[in-house]
């Protein structure tokens, strides 16, 4: 608990913003993948996940380090928890990304389905989401945190969109089920990523305002 | 003053309040306490409690005034010569710095453990037997054995030292020897118990049993504690006061004010970038 601090947290700062910005770019390159067909870009994006996993597991260690050699208080111990938190929601993201790749892996052996534009508009939406909850963290931003908050609805709507038309295409033609199938797939881990951003979100408002607001609404009230 | 505790007159309105009361309840109260040392103004308006069943800490930087507030609660500083304290004091609501409080009896029923241990060149047993018996607390020999084994049981020592009681005190190790000074301000009964950094100048083992003692005793007595070690006023106390340049700036819960400091003063010293 000494200045000596300021360079630890720098440091961990500098770790997750460097596994932000690699979910964001894994996501991007599985949708390339699924957008392209291709397995090339489907098998970076196993690899590039294992590159993400070995810096949760550097944060780990150096969350613990910094734990025991700095007994961290108040506005650095929030922090520490904080990018603990992120970085296990950024590693899921790369997990997501690598499922989001073996879809695209598989309909690239399949006879080519158009994914919707609503499926498009999900990918940009979700991408949006994590983009602007790791600016939250990266700026300590509580007003854009607040906003990623307030744009789940919005991604959970679109994932509903692309569910919907997928499943009336399956019923209008059997043969492009598994194509239709893993195009839901897709939504789903988008979803998923956009949830990930909200924690993410959720994480940047109690670094900031020590305020744990997750589960709020099941709560019924902040706690 | 943001955020400290606001002067009220509940404190006052508790007469007769013991230490067998509820957790919680106040046992001391300091209210708008100033204290000069000569030209210099030690403390400043100073506003704290010391709760029953509760450590309350008190952290600052050097020279912020907390052991000086701390001496004032049993009127320790009444020995220094030019200083002078001015406030209201209370003990279970009654003033303590009334001309009609006997400084001897007060200073019975608010123990105190100083940074180093100076057991008295004696017996171990000695240097327990002697508070209760110049208080008149025992008649006979038996009485006082109980009160001697009683104490040191308290102060976690008896294991390690019933064999040995007409050792010289001095033989004891530090650790040892903070916890006789612990076992011998037990000794005379007291209902609160005011620590000026007891473990400054102990090992980390001996650090640690001193903080179990204190955990256990807070079960019996109202506990005050002045401390550098931060993670220790953070292990150990339930309430945690702020003080600096003679101003209290921050009190509450132990929990809140190492996780939530309101006031951004404490959150720069207890984070080490204060000064």
């Amino acid at each position: 608990m000494t200045r000596t601090f300021d360079p630890v947290i720098r440091e961990l700062r500098d770790m997750l913003l460097q596994m932000g910005s690699r979910s964001e770019a894994i996501l991007q390159k599985s949708l390339r993948a699924l957008e392209e067909r291709s397995v090339q870009l489907a098998d970076e994006v196993a690899i590039d996940d294992i590159d993400i996993d070995r810096l949760d597991v550097a944060i780990d260690f150096a969350i613990l380090e910094a734990l025991a050699l700095n007994a961290p208080v108040a506005g650095d111990l929030r922090e520490v928890f904080g990018i603990k938190m992120i970085a296990t929601d950024l590693e899921r993201v790369g997990d997501l990304a690598r499922n989001i790749a073996k879809s695209a892996r598989r309909s690239a052996d399949r006879a080519e389905l158009e994914p919707p534009e609503a499926l498009d508009r999900l990918a940009r939406s979700a991408l949006d989401q994590l983009r602007r909850s790791l600016d939250a963290y990266a700026r300590g931003d509580v007003e854009t945190a607040r906003g990623v908050l307030e744009g789940d609805d919005q991604v959970d709507a679109e994932e509903d969109v692309v569910i919907v038309q997928e499943l009336t295409e399956i019923a209008r033609d059997a043969s492009i089920a598994p194509q239709a199938v893993d195009l839901i797939l897709v939504a789903k881990n988008l979803e998923r990523v956009a949830d990930h951003a909200t924690n993410i979100a959720e994480d940047v408002i109690l670094i900031i305002e020590a305020q744990n607001i997750k589960h709020a609404a099941k709560f019924g009230a902040t706690s | 003053m943001t955020n400290a505790i606001a002067p009220t007159n509940s404190a006052h309105a508790i007469p007769g309040s013991s230490a067998r009361a509820g957790r919680g309840s106040i046992k001391m109260s300091a209210r708008a306490v100033n204290v000069h040392y000569g030209a210099t103004h030690a403390v400043k308006d100073a506003v704290l409690d010391i709760s029953i069943n509760e450590v309350t800490a008190l952290i600052g930087p050097s020279g912020c005034g907390k052991s000086t507030l701390l001496r004032c609660f049993n009127r320790m500083n009444d020995d220094i010569v030019g200083c002078r304290v001015t406030g209201d004091i209370r003990l279970d609501g009654e003033p303590i710095n009334d001309s009609e409080m006997d400084v001897v009896e007060l200073r019975a029923r608010v123990g105190m453990v100083f940074q180093k241990p100076y057991p008295f060149p004696k017996s171990i047993e000695e240097n327990i037997a002697y508070g209760p018996r110049i208080h008149g607390l025992a008649k006979k020999g038996m009485e006082l054995d109980a009160i001697v084994e009683r104490s040191l049981q308290r102060a976690g020592l008896w294991d390690e030292v019933r064999d040995r009681l007409g050792s010289p005190a001095n033989s004891l190790s530090g650790g040892q020897q903070q916890r006789l000074c612990i076992a011998r301000a037990l000794a005379v009964d007291p209902e609160v118990i005011l620590m000026d950094e007891p473990c400054s100048a102990l090992d980390p083992i001996a650090t640690a049993k001193v903080e179990e003692l204190i955990d256990e005793l807070r079960g019996g007595y109202a506990i005050a504690i002045v401390t550098h070690n931060l993670q220790q006023a953070a292990r150990i106390s339930q309430k945690t006061a702020f003080f600096h340049m003679g101003q209290l700036i921050e009190y509450g819960p132990t929990s809140e004010i190492f996780t939530n400091p309101k006031v951004q003063k404490t959150n720069d010293y207890i984070t080490g970038r204060y000064g």
